[in-house]
């Protein structure tokens, strides 16, 4: 089992968002995490990434525990997470974004850029590699920074609504870049994401939360059927259509 | 080794015509002193190198790293008492002095570093100037380092290179500009190191560079720190060179306040950045002063620069460097 | 025990000086979330106001104070219009960037009309009078300082909680984005704060160039210690700017009677210990 968590809270004050979590993640699985807004999935990312610590619960990575471990310790271990919302430096290349992510892993520059490149190429971004990521589209963008996580040499690689923001045509290629990246680089990955049928169709296992409590653990179609999860998402659902 | 002195002196991954214009930057300034033989111009000069110096080391933390310091003249009043007092107490050379500035200052810095990167923005540049006013206010305060009569560095026979005293202004312009370039292959090799790479990914998102492995808050720790240290050794030369020093003229807050300007106007983040500010503000100051007369016309010149400054604050952050790297991108299309 | 008492009186005045001085930094970061590091210029301004007025026009501290705080007022909504309001949208750097140039230019520009030079207000009404209350002796000036910002506090505050041009400052300060829908010219509003903010320290300004000497450089200062009670207080509250600033008086006038060079130098260590321990501040969020 690659990524354990057992009975995971984490409290703000009085505001319970994560309540009594458990859930497995083996490894070179793919595990969607889907919910309504507010559900607590962003919440507990940030919690296994080390964002936030946890205010009872545990959390184990290839049998370790990474409870409360900060960030940086969290990606050093083989943990890597792209964020909600365009999270690229900016004022940095694409080049130099990836190249930070290689960094990870080696304290050599030229090692870094060879790396880098080689995850760029992987992605299909390399012909970029001078440019600013603000100057090039979203679906690319996206790329940069799976490219940047990619880098980090992970084994674990966690996505946050990877998906957002893509047209149909990005979406399913983004699908694809997906899954042709965990097999080439033996990944296991943990996504969470509002376009569903991106990620019923990715996963091949998905599990539900609602209210920061999980609801439903399986097989994507036999989720999907589950009364419980279609009441937490009875509006939402007719918005889907 | 061979790859760290590559790193150190190469300029590889800039474009031709930035290689070719600090190459002419550099041969002007070496034949300096022999084309302008004024004593004032030279002193302009050599001001001008001393405050790119400063830039150098500041922009470190303030533009790779994204953190803006306003105390960094606390550490020019380290390296400066530091030279001043050892040479004063007990005759130790000039070259002895600097180290031990460096280390005083950054160990400094390393202390206060910790609690004050708990701030961020504002309440983080507030606090480096409270840091910064309370040594000199101590420096003024204390006995033992001279009070607010100064410390007064023994004139010597010259030439003197123990403790780099001379005649001329040609000796101090090779010696200023030998400290400048020191600290512009240092930066040269920072920006493309591991360190370097990592305060820039802290500047531009701090979580970001946490999910990549960097340990945010220890990236800055030591990025504030060596600023620290190279800070002091522009303190080392302001002894020597105006043999007086107190605490209004190494440590004032005008004195953090016109270093982080300069850099900020000329282009914080980028290598040359500081040096371009620097040659600016410097001549500006020292002719618009001359020319409309010191004492009464104080101030004019801060004035256009700040004016400057609050242009670039609404149209191009990047200063004048970013104005003229989106021109050359504008160029490219 | 006598000196004690008057020192702590002492305290009290300063304090509720600067209440008031702390009262507009507090406000315009509340409403829109940026630091003017150009604050204690503000006050700078004021003081030279005071001190033109008095000094060539003759004019009574009735007359120039108000003239002093409308001046006040004028230049921080000029500031807002001319500056302010491009940068706020901009990165953090470029705001620091920005009200920091503000300062220097103002700084610059008192420092080429004025020279460096110290002034202070010779004459007037205010100057030079002592008030006996018992055992204790007290500058008229403070006194009347002390109480001319403790009712511009007061109305200050009752403007802001007690009228419907406050409400909408409020709502501006919780959320602009809510405010604007809500039919509040937001624009208007930061204007006002930074006006309001002008207004009330080129008051503060104004009284203190009575009592405290008029130099260009004298505006940092006046930030600093504004930091330091907004900190303390808590940034974005008003009773917490009241209170912290009570406290700093304290501190200033006490540790001043201790070790009288370093009494601002003990400020500055409030502040930073404040932001490094209780970054919250007393009341703030």
């Amino acid at each position: 089992m690659l990524l354990e968590v057992k009975n995971l809270v984490k409290e703000f004050g009085g505001l319970v968002a994560n309540s009594d979590i458990s859930l497995e993640v083996e490894e070179g699985r793919i595990v969607g995490l889907i919910g309504p807004n507010g559900a607590g999935k962003t919440t507990l990312f940030n919690c296994i990434a080390g964002y936030y610590r946890p205010t009872r619960g545990k959390i184990f990575f290839g049998g370790e525990e990474i409870t409360g471990w900060p960030p940086h310790h969290v990606a050093k271990i083989g943990i890597a997470r792209t964020f909600q919302g365009m999270k690229t430096l900016p004022n940095l290349t694409v080049e130099e974004n990836v190249m930070i992510g290689a960094f990870c892993r080696t304290h050599e520059r030229e090692r870094a850029r060879r790396d880098a490149h080689e995850v760029m190429e992987l992605l299909a971004i390399r012909e970029e590699a001078n440019a600013l990521p603000k100057e090039l589209p979203i679906a690319l963008q996206k790329r940069i920074e799976l490219a940047r996580a990619l880098a980090t040499k992970p084994r674990l690689l966690m996505l946050d609504e990877i998906a957002a923001g893509l047209n149909p045509l990005e979406t399913k290629e983004i699908l694809q870049t997906l899954k042709r990246i965990k097999e080439e680089r033996g990944l296991t990955l943990f996504l969470t994401e509002h376009v569903m049928e991106f990620i019923m169709t990715l996963s091949e296992m998905v599990m539900v939360m609602a209210a920061g409590r999980k609801i439903a653990e399986g097989p994507p179609e036999e989720v999907a059927r589950e009364p419980k999860v279609i009441e937490a998402y009875l509006g939402e659902r007719y918005a889907q259509g | 080794m061979r790859q760290l002195l590559i790193d150190l002196f190469s300029f590889e991954d800039r474009p031709r015509f930035e290689k070719l214009g600090f190459l002419i930057f550099i041969i002007i300034v070496l034949v300096f002193p022999w084309i302008v033989k004024s004593a004032y111009g030279r002193a302009v000069m050599i001001k001008f190198l001393l405050f790119a110096l400063f830039g150098l080391g500041w922009n470190l933390i303030g533009g790779y790293g994204g953190q803006v310091d306003l105390g960094q003249a606390k550490n020019v009043g380290f390296g400066a008492y530091a030279t001043g007092l050892m040479m004063l107490w007990w005759g130790t050379p000039f070259w002895v002095t600097v180290p031990v500035g460096m280390v005083i200052a950054a160990a400094e810095s390393f202390g206060v570093a910790y609690p004050m990167f708990r701030l961020k923005g504002h309440y983080f540049a507030i606090a480096t100037l409270c840091v910064a006013l309370v040594w000199k206010e101590l420096f003024v305060f204390w006995d033992w380092t001279g009070g607010a009569r100064g410390v007064e560095i023994p004139i010597r026979p010259t030439p003197n290179f123990t403790y780099m005293q001379f005649g001329s202004p040609i000796h101090y312009h090779y010696f200023i500009f030998f400290l400048f370039i020191t600290q512009l292959l240092f930066m040269n090799w920072f920006r493309k190191s591991k360190l370097g790479y990592e305060c820039q990914a802290v500047r531009e998102n701090e979580d970001v560079a946490a999910s990549l492995g960097i340990n945010v808050y220890r990236t800055k720790v030591i990025a504030y720190t060596i600023t620290g240290g190279l800070g002091a050794v522009g303190g080392s030369f302001m002894t020597v060179y105006y043999l007086y020093i107190d605490p209004d003229f190494v440590m004032p807050l005008d004195l953090s306040i016109l270093i982080a300007m300069t850099v900020m106007v000329g282009g914080a983040g980028s290598i040359w950045g500081p040096i371009i500010g620097a040659a600016l503000l410097i001549p500006l100051d020292m002719y618009l002063g001359a020319w409309l007369g010191a004492q009464k016309r104080l101030g004019i010149d801060f004035m256009i620069y700040a004016l400057i400054m609050m242009v670039i604050a609404a149209r191009e952050p990047k200063g004048i460097w970013g104005i003229i790297e989106r021109v050359r991108k504008k160029r490219m299309e | 025990m006598e000196l004690t008492v008057q020192l702590i009186i002492y305290g009290i005045l300063m304090g509720l000086v600067f209440a008031l001085i702390a009262l507009g930094l507090s406000l315009i970061f509340g409403v829109m979330n940026i630091v003017n590091f150009a604050h204690g210029e503000f006050l700078m301004v004021g003081m030279y106001i005071a001190y033109l007025l008095s000094t060539f026009l003759h004019f009574d501290p009735i007359i120039s104070l108000p003239l002093a705080a409308m001046a006040g007022y004028l230049l921080g909504i000029m500031s807002y219009y001319v500056l302010i309001h491009h940068i706020l949208r901009g990165p953090m750097v470029a705001q620091l960037f920005g009200t920091f140039g503000l300062m220097l230019f103002l700084r610059y520009l008192a420092m080429y009309i004025f020279t460096p030079d110290v002034r202070s207000i010779k004459t007037g009404i205010l100057v030079g009078k002592v008030l006996t209350l018992g055992w204790v002796s007290l500058d008229l000036s403070k006194v009347i300082s002390a109480g001319v910002c403790l009712i511009s506090f007061g109305l200050v505050y009752w403007m802001i909680y007690r009228t419907k041009l406050g409400r909408a400052l409020r709502a501006t300060s919780i959320d602009s984005e809510a405010a604007q829908y809500m039919g509040i010219d937001t624009k208007k509003m930061n204007a006002l704060a930074w006006g309001i903010g002008g207004a009330t320290v080129a008051l503060a300004g104004s009284l203190l160039a009575h009592f405290y000497y008029i130099t260009p450089t004298v505006g940092m200062l006046f930030t600093l210690i504004a930091f330091a009670i907004v900190a303390l207080g808590g940034f974005g509250s008003i009773t917490g700017a009241f209170l912290a600033g009570m406290i700093i008086g304290l501190i200033m006038v006490l540790s001043g009677h201790l070790v009288s060079e370093l009494k601002f130098t003990f400020i500055y260590i409030v502040y930073f210990l404040v932001v490094v321990f209780r970054p919250r501040g007393l009341f703030g969020w």
